[in-house]
């Protein structure tokens, strides 16, 4: 059985593809727009779990529709638009690391502080809905414990495991939109999995 | 057959996203049922998975998705506006009136549907367009103030008889003329269905001088 199945319903089928892809190249706004409301979410979540940082993705999020709106003429179908504009988003993800490793290692006490908080304030909303606090205080505490251990992983591993768990992109995406072969994807699969599965695999049991 | 644990768990990753051929996948199979060590490797695998699916999704933030729209718009419109410049500089230069400027408030402008406090609507392509138009631009009132050079971004909420009912600026700097110049100016308000209703519209006002 096939498990790498794609579940992305919710983007256009290929058919379509081409001519949304002709009109963006013809300059339409509708067509523009069309493109942001498909793509605005999935890609500032890519953007925001890899860099673990909310205000982080929404800079590097317009500096890749930035990318988009130039490069468009350039696009030629080589890969779906998806992987074409995670390729972008990717990219950007990169070129902003090297600025931010260096603030975030300046702001990192403040930053852990700010994150501490969120959860808490996040905890207190959600234990007002329900009626057993103790279990949304474990399940906020999990996530926390996820975010962290991810956010921990080289990032090339990170890259790999939130293309591939949390944006369900196949192992043929993946590389297209990192441009290495499948064979990489799948031991930088392995071994992030690993290194999650170690550290958390004890807490979720 | 496997030598050790270590070899069967190199094809978890692959076993679970059903990468492994027909072969490998009964190998692992039959290697669990015997290797209560690798069940428990595996379960733990699986929930670190199940796990990072719960992750909430991140959705754009509204004033970051305006901005993106904001962005976008101003990018397809410069290259209009730069031949809108050169046509007016070639259509005044034969008047040939020295030390003499022509202002022209050149106006980019987008609907942006939504209902008070929901994200913008244009945003999702969800929404039929043809069953909901935004608001549009009848006539800006002719009156002169100064942009500044990087121009005035405004969203402006229009009632259902086309009067502006508040506007906030998203960049520039916002003068008595502007206020102005939004008092008295008409727009025909946004419809849902035929219907006029209140919608919100994005202005971009730029002032282009023109030498003589
Ligand atoms: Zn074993």
């Amino acid at each position: 059985m096939d498990l790498a199945v794609d579940r992305t319903q919710s983007l256009p089928a290929v058919a379509s593809e081409a001519s949304l892809v002709a009109e963006l190249q013809a300059g339409s706004e509708d067509a523009f727009a069309y493109l942001l409301g498909v793509y605005q979410n999935p890609v500032f979540n890519l953007i925001s779990h890899i860099l673990g940082n909310d205000s982080e993705a929404a800079d590097v999020l317009q500096e890749v529709f930035v990318k988009v709106f130039k490069g468009i003429r350039h696009f030629h179908g080589q890969s779906s638009l998806k992987t074409w504009i995670y390729r972008i988003a990717l990219h950007e993800i990169s070129n902003h690391r090297r600025g931010w490793l260096r603030r975030r290692l300046r702001e990192t006490a403040s930053f852990d502080h700010e994150s501490h908080e969120e959860t808490a304030a996040s905890w207190r909303e959600q234990a007002g809905r329900t009626a057993n606090p103790y279990q949304v205080l474990e399940q906020a505490e999990r996530q926390d414990l996820v975010k962290r251990a991810l956010a921990d992983l080289p990032p090339v591993f990170r890259a790999v495991v939130v293309l591939r768990e949390i944006e369900d992109l196949s192992y043929r995406e993946i590389a297209e939109v990192l441009g290495i072969p499948e064979g990489t994807v799948k031991s930088r699969l392995l071994r992030g999995r690993e290194m999650l599965r170690r550290r958390l695999g004890s807490i979720l049991g | 057959m496997f030598e050790s644990c270590l070899e069967v768990r190199q094809l978890f990753s692959d076993y679970v996203d059903g990468q492994c051929d027909r072969e490998a996948s009964a190998a692992v199979r039959f290697h669990l049922r015997y290797c209560e060590a690798c069940r428990a490797a595996l379960d733990s695998l699986q929930a670190v998975r199940a796990e990072l699916k719960l992750l909430p999704h991140r959705r754009v933030p509204e004033d970051l998705a305006l901005r993106l729209r904001v962005q976008l718009s101003q990018r397809l419109h410069r290259n209009l506006l730069e031949r809108l410049r050169v046509r007016i500089e070639n259509a005044i230069e034969p008047l040939l009136v020295p030390a003499s400027t022509a202002v022209l408030t050149a106006v980019i402008c987008f609907g942006v549907l939504m209902a008070s406090g929901s994200p913008p609507r244009a945003n999702t392509p969800d929404v039929p367009l043809q069953l909901a138009t935004p608001p549009r631009v009848e006539a800006l009132a002719p009156i002169d103030f100064n942009t500044g050079d990087q121009g005035l971004t405004l969203l402006t909420h229009i009632d259902a008889s086309g009067r502006v009912l508040d506007y906030k600026v998203l960049s520039g700097q916002p003068s008595p003329g502007l206020a102005q110049m939004m008092l008295f100016s008409l727009f025909h308000p946004a419809t849902l269905f035929g219907k006029p209703t209140e919608g919100r519209i994005v202005l971009s006002l730029r002032r282009i001088t023109v030498r003589g």
